[in-house]
């Protein structure tokens, strides 16, 4: 029997930590490489732009947040597809129809967003 | 079981009939829906068992207590007139709403498994926390849906990391299970303890008993009036019969634990729920402090490990359901009367001179006011009866003095918008009443009166 | 005691657990310590991360891996979105009474102690390495539970999802004639 346990992760932890220090000696590297200059054109948020106005955080229309909202809910309802779809062949066509069912719910949602005309940002 | 599978669906289909000749029929549709569930409900009427692996608890006390939820909703839907008072009201996602919180309350009675009262705990509350902000251009409603939704969630949490710990010191979720645990070993793992009382705390929240009430005035304020009314009586009945079936039926061997801990919940319950009613000029928030009192009684039925304890608390929610449907509804049907600043007034002086403008409405208030303070020959009388003579023995004997004490201050109280009703007032025109709300009305009042003169009805029949 | 003795005889299994411990620990107390909510934010990202880390070391790895994906990073971003465009500045911020701090540290040093006695009594079951079912917390047993014995609570959780979603519209969406901005 093979056995399943948290040391089949070693090589996971080998990649974070080479991929986290290849990122940190990047970030060092860099410092110490570079030539150093300090103005207040250099400082400004768009070198070349337009000369920046007002604050960074401005209120944002509430739209974006529906949208976020909604992307988390139907996340959610994928994560659920996950352990479905490794159990597929062994629930057969009873877990077909469980799944159809949640599925169905939740693209009844979708539907029904659409319907709604959330997603419809030019005329309204 | 059958009314939670069949609500799912219908309100998936109320969600698409607002689409349809400008949801015309979405009000209909869902009093036809709720009375097919609730005739659905009878299917399973003497097939006791525990259904879908032991997550569902099936028997005639259940399924009577599903019932008295979905006929309740059939009510308040009857007399929720598509929501005139709301601006950019989408009437189509209220109602669907109303029918999948009933999915939710009906599991927090017919629960099993602790993940099924857990599932429901949130469907039935994700459903409050929208509802309760309904009116988007009302600040107080918008003020009102934050606080309810920051502190439920919160409450939420602890009932979550509640059933976790049981989960821990018993290693099941199924409450028979947990009794079976409970009455085989002596000693038990501190986890039970812990759980219990965080379960206690996030029911009691829910509840809106002391010292968990602090949302309650607000949240009742500012919702639209149709939900408070949804609030105080489903909510209420669901989160009473959660608390039955886990105390009475899962945790009876630590009897000794928790009826501390509901006795002081109940004493504060009763001490500030009926001084802080007294100053109210809002009636919204009069009944706010009512039903914290009203919870403290409930808790009282709970309190005492009987076999009447079913019964009696059955009863007492029935009676304060009509008699909230009562006292709401009449208010609902004032709400062409304004205030200067243009909302609907809801205040207690807006019953003045109610007696010559619509008797009917002044003696339907009148009534529901008495079976609230529980006045003999209603029924708010018997069921404060039935849950003292329950909680009875000499162990809470201060508790019963105390809730007799504080009755008679709610007597105080109560009387207040009945003497307004026969105040003298300017406006004499006579109010034009809907013919449903006329029907609503005399059912719920015959029922009260009923329940008053002959409580064996009810009461000999469970 | 002898702590010197203590450390020869931690196993890397130790080792990795009481760092991941103390990285959550950071997280969880930068989160609620630091004065600027982006901090908080990242902070509250970084104990997730190490969640994860212990989810991983209990086997449980579809957890790890949903706590990553849907906490770290979909409320997560959610969360850094709302606090970015709050218009939080300095000057309005408005630090908790300190009645409240103490009532809220006294709260919390009951619940802790509570739990610390619940731990130290309870007298926890030695697994036997030879007998464990190394499957247990993998997708595949969770799978076969939760589409079995947990069938229905995974059903009615789409009637909670339909509730969110018709709500979040309901109240978020702009209606005819609002205020565009």
């Amino acid at each position: 029997m093979t056995d399943y346990i948290p040391q089949d992760y070693q090589p996971l932890l080998f990649q974070l930590v080479l991929a986290l220090g290849f990122i940190i000696f990047t970030i060092l590297i860099t410092h110490v490489l570079g030539p150093r200059l300090k103005n207040a054109a250099k400082d400004a948020p768009f070198e070349c732009g337009i000369e920046s106005v007002g604050d960074a955080r401005a209120p944002l229309a509430v739209r974006y947040f529906l949208i976020a909202i909604l992307f988390v809910l139907f996340d959610v309802e994928i994560i659920f597809m996950y352990p479905w779809a490794v159990n597929f062949l062994k629930l057969g066509w009873f877990g077909f129809v469980e799944m159809l069912f949640f599925v169905t719910f939740l693209m009844a949602g979708f539907y029904y967003i659409i319907r709604k005309g959330v997603l419809n940002w030019e005329n309204d | 079981m059958y009314p939670i599978l069949f609500l799912s669906f219908s309100g998936l289909i109320t969600l698409f009939l607002g689409f349809f000749q400008e949801g015309k029929w979405v009000k209909p549709a869902t009093i036809l829906f709720l009375a097919i569930a609730s005739i659905s409900a009878f299917i399973d009427w003497n097939k006791p068992g525990a259904y879908f692996f032991n997550m569902l608890q099936v028997n005639n006390f259940n399924l009577l207590l599903s019932l008295v939820i979905l006929i309740t909703a059939i009510l308040i839907v009857a007399i929720s007139d598509n929501f005139k008072e709301i601006e950019y009201a989408h009437s189509a996602e209220y109602y669907a709403i109303m029918q999948f919180s009933l999915v939710g309350a009906i599991m927090m009675t017919n629960f099993q498994s602790l993940i099924m009262l857990f599932l429901g705990v949130e469907i039935l509350s994700v459903s409050m926390y929208v509802l309760t902000g309904t009116d988007k251009r009302n600040l107080r409603g918008n003020e009102a849906a934050i606080k309810y939704f920051l502190l439920g969630a919160f409450a939420t949490g602890i009932l979550l990391f509640g059933i976790a710990m049981i989960y821990g010191g018993v290693g099941a979720f199924e409450i028979d299970a947990i009794s079976g645990t409970l009455a085989s070993n002596q000693a038990q793992s501190l986890f039970l303890y812990i759980g219990l009382v965080m379960l206690l705390i996030g029911l009691l929240f829910k509840l809106a008993a002391a010292p968990f009430h602090f949302w309650t005035p607000d949240v009742y304020e500012g919702a639209p009036t149709i939900f408070t009314l949804f609030m105080a009586t489903i909510v209420k009945t669901a989160v009473v019969f959660a608390l039955y079936r886990i105390l009475h039926q899962s945790f009876q061997n630590m009897h000794l634990s928790w009826s501390y801990i509901l006795a002081g919940c109940i004493a504060l319950s009763l001490i500030i729920g009926n001084l802080s009613a007294v100053k109210q000029i809002s009636f919204k928030r009069m009944l706010a402090f009512s039903s914290i009192s009203h919870a403290g009684f409930l808790l009282l039925g709970l309190l005492h490990v009987s076999k009447t304890a079913d019964k009696s608390l059955l009863f007492y929610s029935v009676s304060y359901l009509l008699a909230s449907t009562s006292a709401f509804g009449v208010l609902l049907a004032l709400k062409n009367e304004r205030t200067e600043n243009g909302r609907s007034n809801e205040n207690i002086s807006v019953f003045k001179g109610l007696a010559t403008r619509s008797p009917f409405l002044s003696a339907v208030l009148i009534i529901s006011m008495l079976s609230l303070a529980g006045i003999p020959l209603t029924g708010g009388f018997w069921s404060k009866f039935y849950v003292l003579t329950d909680a009875a023995n000499d162990q809470f004997f201060y508790l019963i003095v105390l809730a007799l004490l504080l009755t008679a201050v709610g007597v105080y109280y109560y009387f207040k918008p009945i003497i307004t009703v026969f105040e003298k007032s300017d406006i004499q025109e006579a109010i034009t009443i809907n013919p449903i709300f006329k029907i609503i009305f005399v059912l719920t009042t015959l029922g009260t009166l009923v329940l008053g003169l002959f409580p064996d009805l009810l009461y000999g029949m469970i | 005691m002898d702590i010197l003795g203590l450390l020869k005889n931690m196993t890397i299994t130790h080792w990795s657990f009481y760092i991941v411990s103390m990285l959550t620990l950071f997280g969880a107390l930068g989160t609620i310590m630091s004065k600027n909510p982006i901090h908080s934010v990242i902070y509250l990202i970084l104990t997730f991360f190490s969640l994860s880390a212990h989810y991983i070391m209990l086997n449980a790895q579809f957890l790890a891996a949903v706590n990553i994906i849907v906490y770290a990073g979909a409320i997560m971003v959610l969360f850094l979105f709302v606090v970015m465009f709050l218009n939080l500045r300095e000057e309005n911020e408005e630090l908790p009474k300190n009645s409240i701090l103490i009532a809220a540290s006294i709260v919390g040093g009951i619940i802790g102690i509570t739990l610390i006695a619940a731990i130290r009594q309870t007298q926890i079951e030695k697994v036997n390495p030879y007998s464990f079912n190394t499957k247990t917390g993998l997708v595949e047993t969770l799978g076969s539970l939760l589409f079995n014995k947990y069938l229905l609570p995974f059903e009615l959780v789409s009637v909670l999802f339909l509730i969110a979603m018709a709500g979040a519209v309901m109240l978020g969406k702009r209606e005819k004639g609002e205020r565009h901005f």
